[in-house]
């Protein structure tokens, strides 16, 4: 039994969902005011430069240490 | 006219798909000449950009067009209705607010529920494609556990839905204004700022801590004095009025709470620059808050606020006007408690829609 995503993999991933939250994040802020679901923007907007920045981690390791991934 | 108004939403509903689906491009274009190649092919990020400019191109055209299109959508919410129409788009909007009330109170699925069945059912999947070794479960399983999670951890603490808003903020001011008729008062209403926190009072002069609205009983700014104020009475008799707790003081706490400073100690500057950004980005009490400084008169401009049917006429509410809604009376303080000076409502204006409500304040100097 072996997890069957690699590192590549899990980077991959990591980019299109912090895309995905990124982009969320800046459409929910450009409308301000309150909104009709309860959603805390600040937090979701952490989550998504936290996976932002996670992404450019994977990236730096590939750059430095490439057999890592 | 009405037509035209509800040809407006569409065309501004259509401009915000045109900018999803070009965003969805551009984003795609990303990922394909960047990602995808960095990842797969083994190149770096410069080499990407250097063999798919006409990609880099197209994106950065899009990118730009998303931006263009957020400004013209802005421009165009901000052309004037005529009265005729916007009586008609008052019914329609309160029969939307209606129907969207009645579909949530059909939709009673809290999001904490969702959140632990996605991260259930991605936990599941996760432990499945290890025994499998299936690549396709793992993705599954990974996403929604990350979802699951998300959905737990953005959700706000406590959601209160408008109406019940609506329905505890109104019996306050009806009381007020039964108290104000009784009296037979017709004065204006002036803020008193309070005393920093941190000074050091004598426990009789204790009282002058807190925030209060001076109701006086005649139209004059007289400021009623320091040892009457002091005992924390409720009637005054010299200048005679009535002296309460505005409406806004817990708003202006929690302005600061957001804030991360003290009203007593910010200067005036930063604060009317960071006012707005907490009103509706931080608190979302509007959709949008406009503030004019002219010396001692201050001009403030809301649209949407959350306590706006506090003004409709149904309500009837008549102190409304001198003392502020909530969030103007929060407003108030604020300014009181910055400039440290007593300020007033000198006029109030209501669009007939109710979306957005002028007031004008003035700081009574000397």
């Amino acid at each position: 039994m072996q997890f069957p995503l690699s590192m590549s993999d899990i980077s991959l991933w990591i980019a299109i969902t912090a895309l995905i939250l990124l982009v969320t994040s800046e459409l929910l802020f450009s409308h301000s005011g309150h909104l009709n679901f309860p959603i805390d923007k600040t937090r979701l907007r952490l989550v998504a430069l936290i996976l932002g920045a996670a992404f450019a981690v994977t990236v730096l390791l590939r750059a430095i240490t490439p057999s890592i991934i | 006219m009405l037509d035209q108004k509800l040809w407006r939403l569409g065309t501004a509903k259509a401009i915000r798909l045109l900018q999803l689906l070009f965003l969805s491009i551009a984003l795609w274009f990303i990922y394909w000449t960047h990602i995808y190649e960095v990842l797969y092919w083994n190149k770096t990020l410069l080499e990407t950009f250097q063999s798919n400019f006409p990609n880099v191109f197209v994106y950065s055209i899009l990118i730009i067009a998303v931006i263009f299109l957020e400004f013209q959508s802005k421009r165009r919410s901000r052309i004037s209705m005529s009265s005729s129409s916007v009586k008609s788009l008052e019914i329609l909007q309160k029969e939307n607010e209606q129907s969207k009330y009645e579909l949530m109170k059909s939709k009673k699925m809290p999001s904490n529920k969702i959140g632990i069945a996605l991260l259930i059912i991605g936990a599941l999947l996760l432990s499945a494609s290890v025994i499998t070794s299936s690549t396709i479960l793992a993705f599954i399983g990974l996403g929604l556990t990350f979802w699951g999670a998300l959905f737990l951890f953005v959700r706000s603490t406590k959601f209160v839905k408008i109406p019940i808003l609506n329905a505890t903020a109104t019996s306050p001011y009806t009381t007020l204004d039964r108290i104000i008729a009784d009296l037979n008062y017709n004065g204006k209403s002036i803020y008193i700022p309070p005393y920093p926190k941190d000074t050091y009072l004598p426990e009789h002069l204790a009282g002058l801590k807190d925030m209060v609205v001076f109701i006086s009983a005649k139209d004059s700014a007289t400021m009623p004095n320091l040892e009457e104020m002091a005992k924390k009475q409720f009637m005054v008799k010299n200048p005679e009025g009535i002296c309460i707790t505005p409406p806004g003081s817990g708003l202006v706490s929690l302005f600061e709470k957001e804030l991360k400073a003290d009203f007593t100690k910010i200067d005036q500057e930063s604060f009317y620059e960071e006012l707005p950004t907490v009103i509706v980005n931080n608190l979302g009490l509007a959709s949008d808050f406009e503030i004019k400084v002219e010396k001692e008169f201050i001009h403030v401009k809301i649209t949407d606020s959350v306590y706006n049917h506090l003004y409709s006429k149904s309500q009837n509410l008549k102190t409304i006007h001198s003392i502020g809604c909530p969030l103007t009376s929060a407003v108030s303080c604020a300014l009181a408690i910055t400039t440290g000076k007593p300020v007033t409502i000198t006029k109030s204006k209501i669009s007939p829609d109710l979306k957005t409500i002028e007031i004008w304040y003035q700081i009574i100097e000397g």
